[in-house]
């Protein structure tokens, strides 16, 4: 995974984000004003509307001024009670069942495991905690309206925005200890399916004897276990690691009868990616804003051309020995996340992957290391771990150190990128190098991926109590669904709404349907073309108008970032935090203005 | 001996919407004399209400100004057929509904005010409770949801379940109860707050003859503490046994306004009723009947009220278990 745009920094985005919401409360408090006022004046006249208008806004005030957290608290209670029963067993119940089953339907052999299990365990729990926030949420008030209910609840000292918060308050808690139940499982589930190990016996492993390495090496393949074999390679000490297969590598450690293999490291991980500004150097070796285009439609990577002048370069900022030093002690090595895209003029040898080379520089002065070379192939992250000993460039008999002596005193390097092959391309965006500094915890990563499903349930939760505070239970189950849906698909909708139209908008295309003409013929001018067209973009703007409003589902949901090893930042969690909360206050305030403004009996 | 009298009910001059007080007739003028003493609970000015459907065409118009006073420390009851706007009114009183047109007046402040409802109790119709909740825990929400400590709750929680006579029930859930135990629990978290004013929607539905005598003595009770209630019936014995005064409703217009025992009231016809009457003096008091030129209407051995013969029998088998009551079956 890579992340194709840069987390803004929190300071400027809060700031953005606080006007913004200002200007949204600003408009919807105008707006329902206005609204408010109109009926009351339809109702009543245009000068009582003003007195019931007037009233409505200062008992809101006073509603909102006086709303006591202690009878918040026994509504949540009570919502927490009627729900705790039945409803939450069988969800915890199905989630079980999913669990059970799907054993027989992940495959271990596949490349990944870790994410396919991620994926799969996160995703489980992220459809059925929505749905059962849905349940809840949506049935809850308007049952109360019906069995009358709430008549014992209103005529009791209780405000509306009291209703409204405890309702929220009470299935929350629901969700949350439904969502503590499944995480717990879920992790056990995915940390006891992937645990496993190999075993290797001393005749398996044999001397290598070839150049390079160094004497008394051995190599060999484990067992199969897993669906996956590994081959060990074990220094004259009888301790080494296995390489990396299916997503993990094992560590191998003697032992008094044999060797021994630890559980799959690396599988379940929480990269911290240090990320850096990229520039080009073209092939007569000048500073040059963008690499050269090979022509293909996406923009997003410039290419450099092999054995020539032009390089990619990263600098990195803000390093310090630090940032990667692993559990046991002080780095051995810097390691670097790469993954080029390759364009190739000639085929070369597919399987071998294309040269490529990196150079460490200090950018202040200009140490330079000597040349690593790799090979890049395709659509495959590269993780390289470069040992923290190396050599000047100049002085091949001068060791250099990499923390000490090619990170500058303010904490910066330069990272140099070239092609080796003649007639190749490697293609970059600046996300596509990274460093990898010392790892999160995993766990404390699966933690941040239920926030993010906790959050998506809060607003169906809130969704549900809005919607349920005017219409009836069916009513809203189909309102709230439709908002999940519509916020899960957000950015497709909006390029359903905004993007090009072929062939028109639902009406058009009904009757090109309908006249079994084609996408890209123009409909007859006239009356008829221009209604059409009218109804159409009518509709397409309300769309976009509904899109804005509903929650973007997947703005809210970390698991990407889980599923592929990667660290979920605080400041994005951060932000995710404050905007729900923003989005929380509105559909907060009108589901307690709807129900201020409606009679609870009939 | 005991005697009450009877003869054709009068009509207090209330019946015109605009004229809360009803102060035509000299008893109803003392009456209204002495409730004006006392400070005004609930006060309604041409409240009416109407029911719209959804496209906000009139359904129904329940109530059609309205013009009520309610002072502190009486029984009033709303009196009418079904469907005569007394529920309707309650809520309107409640805010639960808003007035189409008119005001309510609740302690002086507009019946939407949620801070009233610190001071009011209000039993619906059926008890609407949440069933899931056993009966201390049903008290104990409703008690949170007032200006209550814990201590205080648990006490009052502990004291109405003893009150209403369910404390063999307490801890069993209320969807468990029968409908006249509803009912109590139903009273039971009505008076939670200590409220000043109660208001219930037939409060006798759904009992029992014991639980209706318990709840009447215990409505009476209330208001002898300094309680204003506002009971709405159609149970017209109810009525009479227990409410200070009356308003009967009919298809959402005010009828009547007044005290009861003035409403009642017969002048013109007397009734005796005498134990251990020989047949002679029977005849004596019959010619003396025609002699003051008076006509007998009816004589017969009077009979008592169906409940309170069943509240007799009750009582008797319960004080001596195993017998049949005395005298009655004969």
């Amino acid at each position: 995974m890579v992340l194709e745009s840069d987390i803004p920094n929190f300071l400027p985005w809060l700031l953005d984000q606080a006007w913004f919401f200002v200007r949204v409360v600003f408009a919807l408090f105008c707006g329902s004003l206005l609204f408010g006022y109109l009926v009351a004046a339809i109702r009543n006249g245009p000068a009582k509307g003003l007195i019931v208008t007037r009233q409505v806004v200062v008992t809101a005030a006073v509603d909102l001024l006086c709303t006591s957290p202690r009878r918040i608290m026994a509504l949540a209670w009570l919502s927490f009670k009627e729900s705790i029963g039945q409803r939450l067993v069988v969800a915890f119940v199905l989630f079980l069942l999913i669990l059970m089953f799907a054993g027989w339907f992940l495959d271990p052999d596949s490349p990944n495991p870790g994410r396919l299990y991620l994926s799969f365990v996160l995703s489980a729990t992220n459809g059925l905690v929505l749905m059962l926030a849905l349940f809840l949420s949506s049935f809850s008030l308007p049952g109360d309206i019906k069995s009358r209910t709430i008549y014992t609840i209103v005529t009791k000292p209780v405000r509306r925005s009291e209703i409204v918060l405890g309702r929220l308050l009470g299935f929350t808690a629901i969700g949350t200890l439904l969502l503590a139940a499944t995480g717990v499982l879920s992790y056990v589930f995915v940390v006891r399916s992937l645990d496993h190990t190999h075993e290797i016996q001393p005749s398996d492993l044999s001397l290598i004897e070839k150049s390079g390495y160094q004497p008394g090496q051995k190599q060999g393949q484990t067992n199969y276990a897993q669906k996956h074999r590994h081959l060990v390679t074990v220094d004259g000490t009888g301790n080494g690691s296995t390489d990396i297969q299916h997503g993990h590598w094992h560590e191998v450690t003697r032992t008094k009868s044999g060797y021994e293999l630890g559980p799959p490291l690396g599988v379940l991980a929480a990269r911290v990616p240090i990320g850096g500004r990229l520039s080009f150097v073209d092939r007569e070796g000048k500073q040059a804003d963008k690499g050269i285009s090979v022509g293909k439609e996406w923009t997003y990577r410039s290419y450099i051309a092999g054995s020539t002048l032009a390089t990619a370069n990263w600098q990195f900022e803000n390093l310090s020995e630090k940032r990667f030093s692993t559990s046991e002690g002080p780095p051995k090595s810097l390691p670097i996340a790469l993954s080029l895209s390759v364009f190739r003029t000639h085929k070369g040898k597919i399987e071998r992957g294309v040269i490529g080379s990196i150079e460490l520089r200090n950018p202040d002065t200009q140490l330079t290391s000597r040349i690593y070379t790799f090979r890049v192939r395709e659509f495959v992250l590269h993780e390289i771990d470069i040992p923290r000993r190396q050599i000047d460039k100049a002085d091949p008999d001068r060791a250099i150190d990499i923390y000490d002596d090619l990170i500058s005193d303010d904490g910066r390097i330069e990272v140099i990128i070239r092609c080796e092959e003649g007639g190749q391309y490697f293609g970059m965006a600046q996300a596509d190098v990274y460093l990898r500094s010392q790892d999160a915890s995993f766990a404390v990563n699966f933690f941040k991926g239920y926030l993010g499903i906790w959050l998506q349930m809060v607003i169906v939760v809130a969704l549900g109590v809005m919607f349920s505070t005017l219409l009836s239970a069916p009513v809203t189950m189909m309102a709230t669904m439709a908002s999940i849906v519509m916020g899960m698909f957000s950015d497709y909708v909006l390029e359903l709404a905004s993007g090009p139209e072929y062939g028109g908008g639902p009406i058009e295309s009904l009757i090109r349907l309908l006249t079994q003409r084609n996408m890209t013929s123009p409909l007859p001018p006239g009356m008829m073309k221009s209604m059409v067209e009218t109804g159409d973009s009518a509709y397409l703007f309300a769309l976009r108008v509904v899109n804005f409003l509903l929650p973007n589902f997947s703005t809210y949901s970390d698991t990407d970032y889980i599923v592929n090893g990667f660290n979920v930042p605080a400041g994005l969690l951060l932000q995710h935090l404050l905007s729900a909360a923003a989005y929380l206050l509105v559909v907060c305030l009108i589901g307690y203005l709807f129900l201020k403004t409606r009679e609870v009996a009939r | 001996m005991a005697s009450k009298s009877r003869s054709k009910r009068k009509h207090s001059a209330a019946t015109k919407p605009a004229n809360p007080k009803p102060a035509a007739e000299p008893i109803a003028a003392v009456a209204a004399e002495k409730t004006a003493e006392s400070e005004v609970v609930i006060e309604t000015r041409n409240l009416s209400k109407v029911y719209r459907d959804f496209w906000g065409r009139q359904k129904v118009q329940a109530l059609k100004s309205l013009d009520l006073e309610v002072r502190k420390g009486e029984i009033f009851g709303l009196l009418g057929p079904n469907g005569s706007g007394k529920t309707t009114t309650i809520k309107l009183l409640l805010g639960l509904l808003f007035p189409t047109s008119g005001e309510a007046l609740v302690f002086g402040t507009d019946a939407s005010d949620v801070a009233k409802n610190e001071r009011i109790g209000y039993l619906p119709e059926e008890s609407y409770l949440y069933k899931f909740l056993n009966a201390e825990e049903t008290l104990d929400f409703y008690g949170r949801l007032f200006k209550m400590s814990g201590v205080e709750r648990r006490r009052r929680t502990a004291e109405l379940i003893d009150k209403v006579g369910l404390r063999w029930a307490r801890r069993r859930p209320l969807k468990e109860y029968s409908k006249g135990m509803t009912r109590r629990i139903g009273l039971a978290q009505a008076l939670i707050n200590d409220p000043d004013l109660i208001l219930l929607d037939e409060p006798t539905t759904g009992l029992d003859p014991i639980g209706i005598r318990e709840m009447k003595d215990m409505l009476v009770a209330l208001r002898d503490q300094g309680k204003t209630l506002v009971m709405c019936s159609h149970l017209l014995a109810d009525v009479q046994d227990v409410c200070d005064r009356i308003a009967i409703l009919h298809q959402g217009e005010l009828k009547e306004l007044g005290r009861v025992d003035t409403l009642l009231q017969l002048s013109g016809e007397t009734e005796l009723r005498i134990a251990n009457l020989s047949d002679e003096a029977q005849q004596e008091i019959k010619a003396v009947i025609e002699r003051d030129g008076a006509k007998l209407i009816s004589s017969k051995n009077p009979t008592t009220t169906l409940e309170d013969l069943f509240l007799e029998i009750v009582r008797d088998s319960e004080a001596r278990p195993g017998r049949r009551a005395k005298g009655k079956s004969t």
